[in-house]
């Protein structure tokens, strides 16, 4: 099996069920991306929607599974190709229903008349939610583990490493570059986390004690998953420099084995986000209070633009996840320095030859 | 603390904080030395410009009620255990307390109904309630 049939036979049906069940594990107070109060949370379009939906993304995600059967998965780009037209595909379901919802609410005036209210719990700041440190360690000892068993290889290397195909000169450069990729990942999504501790808590305002619980026990079940999957990814990487380093030698189909950590560490935040957002979709819903109709601010029903809110992470409205507050300018400098960070190790790879 | 506020109202925002805060202060949740969360967390928990933050505690430490250190924060001065509120602020609030009283009698609620949802409101206060009339 080749890395590509991995990720098509692995990843297709994977997104598949996830974009399938994410969705339907909001709050009912939002519905595809859209604010309902509570007085409407069993409107008929709203279950007419939810039903269409889990039809419409069942046949997306079989198709696209079916497609990868029928090309084989042998050429990694094809399995790529499918793997995004099924998430255009699923978006296109999601904002299907959205518009349809967004369009009786409308019509009807759901929110006319009623006192719409933000809420926020002090005690987030003044107790914030300790972030779970030791569950870097994982990670941690995966990058030291690469660089010790680099060190002592370096000297025994011969003087040109298959890269994929590709002989380069060995150097320390060519040789460690997987340590920076593995630096880079862990340092930039644990940066993300940090900065998620430090975002606004998603708040019912019919029950914000009961919510910011659920709030605390989502983010930490979830932050935990993550930085799982930072160990997972840098175990993939770790034996991807095991090859370069000629210390396992692998060929043919087992090569795939490489990406099974990473895989896997996925499927572990998958499941918990899902299992995450399934719980606080549970919230009981009362008729006393009414959160605010904010749904200007959200493009398409999943894309967060809002000038007015300081915040640059903001909790999604389709499973439980953040999203980017793009009307935010600190956030598109974050972004702006994703990408020169990312341009500069492409340059710089090519550069070097690698 | 609980801060509930509603930002398409036909009250400022800044003065739906101040008037939540007083609140607070009033029932004993936020008493005498406890900290306010900084302007910029307070703004984004409520998805709010800073200043506008700002605006609503620069009334509440005008009023004497909140302390605004540079390293300490925004933190509580006094409550109703600190003593007798300063000369000529009584007179200040019975102008106000007047307007308030007005509206009642101007929408025809008889004197008997409004003292006792005076003597209510002060009664939750005091036990710790939220002051609010049912």
């Amino acid at each position: 099996m080749t890395t590509g049939a991995l990720i098509g036979y692995l990843l297709v049906p994977l997104f598949g069920v996830f974009l399938y069940i994410a969705p339907l594990v909001s709050r009912p107070t939002v519905q595809f991306g859209v604010r309902v109060p509570p007085a409407h949370i069993s409107a008929a379009v709203i279950r007419r929607e939810r039903r269409d939906f889990q039809w419409r993304s069942a046949i997306v995600a079989i198709c696209a599974t079916a497609a990868v059967i029928a090309v084989g998965g042998h050429q990694a780009w094809q399995s790529r190709l499918i793997l995004i037209v099924e998430f255009v595909a699923d978006l296109g379901c999601f904002w299907l229903a959205h518009r349809r919802i967004t369009k009786v609410k409308a019509a009807e005036n759901w929110f006319a008349g009623q006192r719409q209210t933000v809420v926020a719990d002090t005690s987030w700041r003044a107790q914030p939610q300790p972030f779970p440190i030791e569950w870097l360690l994982p990670a941690v000892a995966v990058i030291v583990a690469t660089v010790i068993i680099g060190i002592v290889r370096y000297p025994h290397l011969p003087a040109h490493l298959d890269r994929s195909g590709h002989r380069v000169a060995t150097s320390p450069v060519s040789a460690f570059t997987v340590v920076v990729g593995q630096l880079y990942v862990t340092g930039l999504w644990t940066w993300v986390l940090a900065l998620v501790y430090r975002s606004r808590p998603d708040l019912d305002t019919a029950d914000p004690a009961g919510s910011l619980r659920s709030y605390r026990r989502a983010l930490s079940a979830v932050a935990r998953a993550m930085l799982i999957m930072l160990a997972c990814v840098d175990l993939t990487l770790l034996l991807a420099a095991l090859r370069l380093w000629q210390i396992w030698r692998v060929s043919g189909g087992a090569a795939a084995l490489v990406a099974l950590p990473a895989g896997l560490g996925l499927i572990a935040v998958l499941t918990t986000s899902v299992l995450a957002g399934r719980a606080r979709a549970r919230t009981a819903v009362t008729a006393g209070a009414v959160d605010r109709d904010d749904d200007r601010f959200w493009k398409g029903g999943f894309a967060y633009v809002n000038r007015d809110d300081p915040a640059v992470m903001v909790g999604s409205r389709a499973g439980f996840g953040w999203t980017p507050n793009l009307g935010n300018p600190a956030t598109w400098l974050f972004i702006a320095g994703l990408v020169t960070v990312v341009a500069a190790l492409v340059i710089i790879r090519f550069a070097v030859g690698l | 603390m609980l801060l509930s506020i509603e930002p398409d109202g036909p009250v400022p925002i800044y003065q739906q904080i101040r008037d939540r805060i007083v609140e607070a202060i009033a029932t004993g949740e936020a008493p005498v030395g406890s900290g306010l969360p900084a302007t910029r967390q307070l703004a984004v928990d409520l998805s709010i410009n800073f200043h506008t933050v700002n605006k609503g505690y620069d009334l509440l430490r005008q009023e004497g009620l909140l302390r605004i250190g540079r390293k300490a924060g925004a933190v509580v001065q006094r409550d109703a255990s600190s003593g007798p509120p300063r000369p000529g602020w009584e007179e200040d609030w019975a102008g106000r307390l007047r307007t308030v009283l007005a509206e009642a009698t101007a929408q025809g609620l008889p004197p008997e109904e409004i003292v006792r949802h005076c003597r209510e409101i002060v009664a939750g206060f005091t036990s710790g309630g939220d002051g609010k009339t049912s």
